[in-house]
């Protein structure tokens, strides 16, 4: 078995491939047409094309409890995930000035450094720098 | 600041207190990082620190949650796919990122990638090559 995809809800494709694409500078893998409207959307890091990819999944329009758990972890300011990068000030500066909201600025953690950003489609997702 | 941020903030009071381990920690990962391709000397690591080689070995192992050797392995392993990416032989890479057997060299790295470096090799060129053609 190995694992080469995670899944992040979205509330809006679309918004989503923008904002992941243009903001924080993934690229588009798949974008296969399903039902309704919806796509099994994926993107990959630049830096890392054939790592894993991440899905764009229009889960909490289709099924409620996957939008009230999203909702929830909006509000207390949990992540849904997580990405690696090598400079979080650097991702933060950069980031704020393309207009990217932080509910969390670049806070040591240990052998850590973390901060959390909004992605405007219903996720806090968190970087971390390994110090 | 959010529920989350109380959180971390109060975790981390409980689990990172000590400035000082953190501080060894990370030094020994920075001196992993800039040293991985020559012979790795830990006792001359635990002196720079003023800590043993055993105290050193756990603190690693507590706070990054694997022993500078796997930390170590890993790092000369993603090392070693950037030389054969870049155009360098499976032999020259093995000396370049630190090991001294080829075999040995192969041998992890086809446990920690799936594929013998040969192999891996071989998919990076002629990826390239389809790359070009189309």
């Amino acid at each position: 078995m190995k694992v080469t995809l995670i899944s992040i809800p979205v509330r809006d494709q679309e918004k989503a491939l923008k904002f992941y694409t243009e903001k924080l500078g993934f690229l588009k893998k798949k974008d296969v047409p399903l039902e309704g409207g919806n796509r099994w959307l994926t993107l990959v890091s630049a830096e890392w094309q054939d790592g894993p990819e991440l899905l764009l999944e229009p889960a909490p329009n289709h099924f409620e409890p996957c939008k009230v758990f999203q909702d929830a972890l909006m509000e207390a300011g949990f992540p849904y995930t997580q990405f690696d990068v090598d400079n979080v000030d650097a991702q933060y500066e950069r980031l704020t000035k393309i207009g990217v909201e932080f509910s969390m600025k670049p806070t040591e953690m240990g052998t850590v450094k973390v901060a959390v950003l909004n992605d405007t489609c219903g996720n806090n997702i968190q970087l971390v720098e390994e110090l | 600041m959010t529920y989350y941020e109380k959180e971390l903030s109060r975790i981390r009071s409980i689990i990172y207190s000590n400035v000082g381990q953190i501080n060894t920690v990370i030094g020994i990962r920075n001196y992993i990082d800039n040293n991985y391709d020559v012979n790795l000397n830990l006792d001359l690591l635990s002196h720079i620190h003023f800590v043993s080689k055993y105290h050193m070995l756990r603190l690693f192992k507590k706070y990054y949650g694997l022993t500078p050797r796997q930390y170590l392995i890993d790092k000369r392993i993603k090392k070693s796919k950037e030389h054969l990416i870049n155009g360098l032989s499976v032999t020259e890479t093995c000396f370049a990122v630190g090991f001294e057997s080829v075999g040995s060299f192969s041998t992890l790295f086809k446990t920690k990638t799936g594929q013998s470096p040969t192999e891996f090799l071989k998919e990076q060129l002629s990826r390239s090559k389809i790359y070009s053609e189309f």
